[in-house]
């Protein structure tokens, strides 16, 4: 790679120019979403503190037990101007605070994020992996034999299970597997009677509570692997360099590695937009198995009008699909020399 | 073209080889957890807390609205409240064994069980009631408010003895005094007692007089407000019969407190609460009948009849201070109209609604009259059969609607000046049977020729908002939350209806101003009904009967809101690892199974 010679005699790696760019557009971007949805979130209409009151009041608590428990949460309401509440948040964010939460009062959204993020990242992770790895594998096969009947079942199964709405596939899950043959709990992150550690009973939990959030993941994203895959095959099983790798008589492993290298490219770029979207949770599944992850919590804050909690995850969302997007540019520009030198390669 | 299948499907097999592999470890794994106890013969005790969704990351405070802990079990009260029909200062008892009170309530006096403990082995002692009060006072409400003027706020707490302490009450007497000491929340002084600063106590008896000074100590007082609210102490020190082993987002576990004053009637080892983040949680834990009780949720008739079916499952009901009602807006027309509000009332069949919208938890109202049909009889008398009833009278409705001067024409009622009148029910689109029931009595009214459609808010918050700005005609509303009256009437003649009483003083706001969203006018025949209200708390019980008996044919003539049905308390149970719960109708009913548990009522099951 040749280095840059910027003015001045000051040598910069294209690589590193690249970066830089992404990084100063990533910044202006953060702070552009940061801004719309700071002023979109204090005019979602609400009174949080009345809603938690009369949400008490529904849940059955006398007028005086909820007044008490509520009291005391103005003291959590953002004050001010609004000019006034947005320099106060940006010159809080700059110190990387996010603010107190109003529906878990004086909880850092901090804390609440981070403690979300470890749950969103097992099912999600492992969801889109799985899904990711399945999808590829059976997209490859399908796009290879897709004249064939398996070929056929493989694109029909992807086609059927992209079109099933999450939930579905969720709500189906959960019937079948805690209630027509209940080998799998219904809900929760973990069974609390394990006391938290690398012990054999706390791990299998896990992994139990985590098997159908993922199993849901991975159906439900599965099919856009599949037929992303299928597609990109089919397209690079036509290109000129497939046609003269065959008429060099080059091995099957060889034309295989060929087909699989190039097909699967875009589809990293995917992959690593699906890993930024990790951020935001999987809304739909968290909430049909109370996997408390980052989902979750943003319908949560949504729901009591916690602004500071509503703030914080819109914000780590949006840096994770920013750096997901620079990450996919550079990765791409590795992987791929045509990217890399301009198509010269 | 002939590519590397055959690698390809050497690939496949060992994926698919990993993947069963994967599935038989997880489903081993599913046998260990079913499989592992770690409580004794005494068992988990496995339910769900209505009041609130667990959150692991809430400090362990039971003054934090989210907090850690969870009432009955492990957060204790001085006293808990019995679901009387009429009487609020009913109780069992609690952290304190027995209680006098003066015939006014001028004066509490409550003995602590003398045998009363800290997790950690320390004694509750009177200093630990002081400084749960000293606590309360920074929360602010009920009792324990730094502003002077207000009813019912306690002016002086002494400690008599080491297990007993007085709390005396200021000049303007409430008559629910005694229910808010006993609902006072005990903490361990060893622990928040540094919350609270040097000179608190001075600062408090400042803060009860007037000017400058008295201000800045309300300020200071209130201001340390988040400081305890916030607090998080390292480990819970519980008084009550559990205390928290452990929490995850998912569930807390306690286990059994070996200090709790009365352990021999504490039967399960632990207790196990799970989270829910949905209704539809709470019915597949009931459908595998995992929860040994859990309160009620809004269950459709389909899954009821699962849960019903599942071994052990049992309903238990009884009486619930609680009422839904539509309400109207009367600063907008023709709801202004006392004639269009009957003619709506008459129109309604009460039965057919709540048949539809709520069958298990909700008896028709009898008619309207404010306050939950049961209490009605037992506050009215024979007074309840001297109310109209508004039973289902299509033709005195047309009578109402065209005393009202509203028209017919082509066989739908329209505004007096011909413009068409199209009636929209609000509900929040999250409680399903308020839209149950809106969709009923739209449809009834349709029957009549009434233009009606139900509009469904977004979530609860939005609803309450929306409703509180006066953007709706008629919105379905919560009533009745008794027993307290000055609590029952104050939903329907309260802040929502211009009346707030600020600084002992009450004040009447404007339709559309301060949250005055019912628009009803401030007298009506010479009566003050916000006025009547805001005296129930300071009345003698037979003045309260009177006033009761007042604001009952006030609002049964004047339906600023038309009661719908009245709500069942419904409690799931199940019999196959515990029994003994309440009775149907039982005075306990209402609260938590940890309370239960305190009454000596759960029992293991007999194999």
């Amino acid at each position: 790679m040749k280095p840059f010679a910027a003015r001045g005699g000051l040598r910069v790696n294209p690589m590193t120019r690249r970066l830089a760019g992404h990084l100063a557009r990533g910044l202006v971007m953060i702070w552009v979403v940061t801004t719309i949805s700071f002023v979109i979130i204090r005019n979602i209409p609400g009174n949080p503190v009345l809603g938690q009151y009369e949400t008490l009041i529904e849940r059955g608590m006398s007028p005086d037990a909820a007044e008490r428990a509520t009291a005391a949460l103005y003291g959590f309401l953002p004050t001010g101007t609004l000019w006034e509440q947005y320099t106060g948040y940006m010159k809080a964010l700059l110190h990387l605070d996010l603010g107190q939460s109003l529906s878990t009062p004086g909880t850092e959204v901090v804390t609440l994020i981070g403690s979300a993020t470890k749950w969103t990242v097992l099912p999600v992770l492992g969801g889109t992996l799985l899904s990711f790895v399945l999808g590829v594998t059976l997209g490859v096969y399908a796009g290879i034999k897709r004249s064939g009947k398996l070929g056929d079942l493989l694109s029909i199964s992807g086609s059927l299970l992209h079109g099933v709405p999450q939930y579905v596939i969720g709500l189906l899950v959960l019937a079948i597997f805690t209630t027509l043959w209940p080998i799998f709990p219904a809900g929760g992150p973990v069974d609390v009677e394990f006391v938290p550690g690398l012990n054999a009973g706390y791990l299998a939990s896990l992994v139990q509570h985590a098997t159908l959030p993922v199993l849901t993941y991975a159906l439900a994203s599965y099919g856009g692997w599949v037929l992303a895959m299928k597609s990109s095959v089919a397209t690079v099983l036509g290109d000129d360099f497939i046609l003269a790798a065959e008429l060099r008589g080059l091995s099957r492993g060889v034309l295989f590695r060929y087909v699989a290298r190039n097909a699967i490219l875009p589809l990293f770029t995917i992959l690593a937009l699906s890993l930024g979207m990790l951020f935001g949770g999987a809304i739909f599944i968290e909430r049909i198995f109370n996997y408390p992850g980052l989902g979750l919590l943003l319908v949560n804050s949504i729901g009591t009008r916690d602004y500071a909690l509503m703030g914080g995850t819109f914000l780590v969302t949006t840096m994770a699909i920013i750096v997901a997007n620079i990450a996919a540019d550079l990765f791409y520009a590795v992987i791929d020399p045509r990217v890399r030198t301009g198509g010269a390669a | 073209m002939v590519l590397a299948i055959g690698d390809l499907e050497h690939f496949m097999k060992r994926l698919a080889a990993i993947t069963a592999l994967a599935v038989i470890i997880t489903a081993t794994a599913c046998g260990t957890t079913e499989a592992t106890g770690t409580a004794g013969p005494g068992g988990i005790y496995t339910t769900i807390d209505g009041a609130k969704q667990i959150d692991a990351t809430a400090p362990i405070n039971p003054f934090n609205p989210q907090g850690s802990t969870f009432v009955g079990y492990d957060a204790m009260s001085l006293a808990w409240p019995k679901n009387d029909l009429m009487d609020p200062n009913q109780f069992y008892p609690g952290i304190a064994k027995s209680w006098t009170a003066t015939p006014d309530q001028g004066e509490v006096v409550v003995h602590l069980q003398p045998n009363a403990r800290w997790s950690d082995g320390k004694p509750v002692t009177s200093e630990d009631i002081r400084t749960s009060i000293g606590l309360a006072y920074t929360q602010g409400g009920s009792a324990y408010t730094v502003d002077a003027g207000a009813a019912g706020a306690a002016a002086d707490i002494q400690i008599l003895d080491g297990k007993t302490v007085k709390v005396v009450q200021g000049a303007n007497r409430s008559n629910v005094f005694l229910r808010n000491v006993l609902s006072t929340v005990v903490v361990p002084a060893h622990v928040y007692g540094s919350l609270l600063p040097a000179g608190f106590w001075t600062k408090l008896k400042a803060a009860r007089g007037t000017g400058p000074a008295a201000e800045q100590a309300k300020t200071e007082i209130t201001g340390l407000s988040q400081k305890v609210i916030t607090f998080a102490p390292p480990k819970d020190v519980s008084a009550g019969p559990f205390v928290l082993e452990r929490i995850n987002p998912g569930a807390a576990l306690l286990k059994k407190n070996e200090y709790f004053y009365d352990a021999a009637k504490i039967v399960p080892d632990k207790v196990k609460v799970l989270n829910y983040t949905g209704n539809e949680q709470i019915w597949n834990y009931l459908v595998s009948g995992k929860l040994d009780s859990a309160p009620f949720t809004a269950v459709p008739a389909a899954v009821m009849k699962r849960i019903k079916e599942t071994q052990g499952n049992g309903i238990r009901k009884g009486f619930s201070p609680v009422a839904a009602s539509l309400a109207f807006n009367q600063a907008r027309k023709p709801y202004d109209n006392v004639h269009v509000r009957r003619a709506l009332a008459y129109l309604i069949d009460r039965s057919q609604v709540t048949k539809i919208a709520s069958p298990e938890a909700g008896t028709p109202s009898v008619t309207t009259t404010g306050i939950h049909g049961s209490s009605a009889k037992a506050w009215l008398g024979d007074g309840l059969g001297t109310l109209e009833p508004y039973k289902l009278d299509p033709a005195k409705a047309d009578q109402e609607l065209k005393a009202a001067g509203m028209v017919k024409k082509g066989g739908t009622w329209a505004m007096p000046d011909g413009k068409p009148w199209k009636v929209e029910l609000h509900v929040p689109a999250s409680f399903s049977d308020w839209v149950a029931a809106a969709k009923s009595v739209t449809s009834q009214l349709n029957d009549h020729g009434i233009e009606a459609s139900v509009v469904t808010s977004a979530d609860y918050i939005l609803y309450l908002d929306e409703l509180a700005r006066g953007k709706y005609d008629i919105g379905f509303w919560l009533m009745a939350l008794g027993p307290s009256p000055y609590n029952i009437y104050q939903r329907v003649y309260g802040s929502a209806n211009g009346w707030q009483l600020l600084a002992g003083q009450l004040r009447h706001s404007p339709p559309g101003k301060n949250g005055n969203w019912m628009g009803g006018p401030e007298t009506i025949g010479g009566v003050n009904p916000g006025e009547l209200t805001s005296r129930l708390n300071l009345a003698s019980p037979a003045e309260q009967k009177r006033i009761v008996g007042t604001l009952a044919k006030l609002t049964n003539e004047q339906l600023p809101v038309i009661q719908i049905y009245d709500y069942v308390n419904t409690q799931f149970v199940n019999d196959t690892r515990y029994t003994g719960w309440p009775a149907a109708d039982s005075e306990a009913l209402r609260l938590p199974a940890g309370v239960w548990m305190q009454l000596g009522m759960i029992r293991k099951t007999s194999l």
